[in-house]
């Protein structure tokens, strides 16, 4: 009979113990409901493992920062008129067009294609009407040139007591083609120059270049020089 | 004789007109453009009166002092002060400077990195075309570093023989980290021959032609880089035969 009592006491002992967990005691307070979360976060955690953890998606709005594009002017392009004096041929107005690239503060590379028409030889003018060389109409030279060039004297001018401009003087020299007479020739050209910018976007340049090619137009190959001065105008962008 | 004359004046004038236009076209462009807003970190910012270390510093924007860029030309950039001032500002001295959000400004500048990587390639040789002068030019746009879409036209100018060339083609660059860097090229063109003293009555003048070509590149300073390189062409004649010609060429180049 001690025993079964015994027996009874312990099941009913234990039962209360594991009960004690569930039970809501007032001096517990806010714990016992912590632990319910916890609970159902165990819980939650366990159907979660199955699928993907969801991803919270945070509603900001993200800025959007532009920086304005540097606007880069190292192209320049324009035209020329001056005067080429071709050797044994005369000095005639020439003209043409230019572009250049201005690499760094003192380098630039500069191309450019132009034309002239050819004077008359010694011998055409003692003998009015004669044409020895054959060239009847065609008596246009036209060239072209990629020259490299230094500013070595950049500095400024002043026109009155308020003007102000940049200025360079720049030395250059290049390759280039000569096409006259029905012939081409290699050419290479050098001089000098003075660049005036009145203006950012605006510059006028006077150069001197003498184009160097061998000419073969009256039988024999001579070395000729011919000198060319010119006025131009020519936009940045 | 004076008839020729008188016509080289027109031509120009007739020149003259499409370019002012061209030419009034960016400055009314640029009126409306947003600017970019930097400020001064250190302890002054020089300004001079034109791009370049010759042109003489008339002012000088203090700490904290606001500027507007206006454009770049080369390595300096024309800026505006708050107080409405024009000067020329090195990029250099500009890297110092911060943006408005605090961090500091960037902007490429012409040097081994960009020899590295770049956008284009502008060049101009000199060198031999089977025995004539030759004279060219290229331009090249790079797809990556490795890579470059390139564009060339050439004239050769000898005795026996002159005209000219254009080509299309790809180079690729073995290391273009490298100061000095190899590169292999293929491309194809249009050859034209304007004289042959062997062949006066030559008919068909413009054949298609297609080159390898091998070469280095050896970057120099700044933006500038030599350029030298050997190509083998093939000109596909209506002839019975395709002639073989051999092309050397160095040159200069810059990157941008």
């Amino acid at each position: 009979m001690e025993s079964r009592s015994r027996i009874l006491l312990l099941v009913l002992l234990s039962v209360n113990l594991t009960g004690c967990a569930a039970l809501k005691w007032p001096w517990w307070g806010d714990k016992s409901a912590d632990g319910e979360l916890v609970a159902a976060e165990q819980i939650e955690e366990e159907e979660n493992t199955a699928a993907p953890p969801r991803v919270i998606d945070p509603e900001v709005e993200r800025r959007e920062i532009k920086r304005p594009k540097i606007d880069t002017e190292n192209f320049e392009i324009g035209g020329y008129y001056g005067v080429l004096s071709v050797e044994d041929f005369g000095t005639k107005p020439a003209y043409g067009v230019k572009a250049s690239y201005h690499v760094t503060e003192d380098f630039f590379f500069s191309a450019d294609v132009g034309r002239t028409t050819l004077g008359l030889t010694s011998f055409e003018l003692l003998n009015p009407g004669a044409d020895p060389l054959n060239l009847g109409n065609e008596r246009r030279l036209t060239y072209y040139s990629l020259t490299f060039g230094y500013n070595f004297l950049p500095g400024e001018v002043f026109i009155g007591r308020n003007l102000a401009m940049n200025s360079a003087f720049y030395v250059m020299g290049g390759v280039g083609s000569v096409k006259f007479a029905n012939d081409q020739k290699f050419s290479l050209n050098f001089g000098a120059g003075y660049r005036v910018v009145p203006v950012d976007w605006l510059t006028v340049h006077i150069d001197v270049q003498d184009r160097v090619f061998e000419s073969d137009v009256f039988g024999t190959n001579k070395l000729t020089n011919n000198l060319e001065a010119r006025i131009g105008i020519t936009a940045f962008f | 004789m004076r008839a020729p004359n008188r016509r080289l004046a027109p031509a120009f004038v007739r020149l003259l007109w499409p370019m002012l236009l061209f030419f009034a076209a960016p400055s009314i462009a640029l009126a409306a453009e947003e600017r970019l807003q930097l400020f001064v970190a250190e302890p002054y910012l020089e300004l001079r009166t034109g791009p370049g270390r010759g042109y003489p510093v008339t002012q000088v924007v203090t700490r904290d002092e606001s500027v507007d860029v206006l454009f770049r030309r080369t390595d300096y950039i024309k800026v505006r002060t708050e107080r409405g001032v024009e000067g020329w500002a090195s990029v250099r001295d500009l890297m110092k400077t911060l943006l408005a959000d605090g961090s500091r400004f960037t902007i490429d500048l012409g040097d081994r990195t960009g020899f590295q990587t770049h956008r284009w390639e502008l060049g101009a040789f000199v060198g031999d075309f089977d025995g004539a002068n030759l004279v060219s030019g290229y331009g090249a746009y790079s797809i990556n570093d490795n890579l470059k879409f390139e564009l060339s036209g050439s004239q050769y100018l000898g005795d026996q023989r002159s005209g000219w060339m254009v080509d299309a083609g790809l180079t690729h660059v073995f290391a273009p980290e490298w100061r000095f860097s190899p590169f292999v090229s293929i491309g194809g063109g249009l050859f034209r021959v304007d004289k042959d003293a062997q062949r006066p009555n030559l008919v068909d003048r413009t054949d298609q032609s297609a080159y390898i070509g091998a070469g280095a590149r050896f970057y120099l300073t700044r933006r500038f880089f030599l350029r030298g390189e050997y190509k083998e062409r093939v000109i596909f004649t209506s002839r019975n035969d395709n002639e073989e010609l051999r092309e050397w060429k160095v040159g200069l180049a810059f990157f941008f």
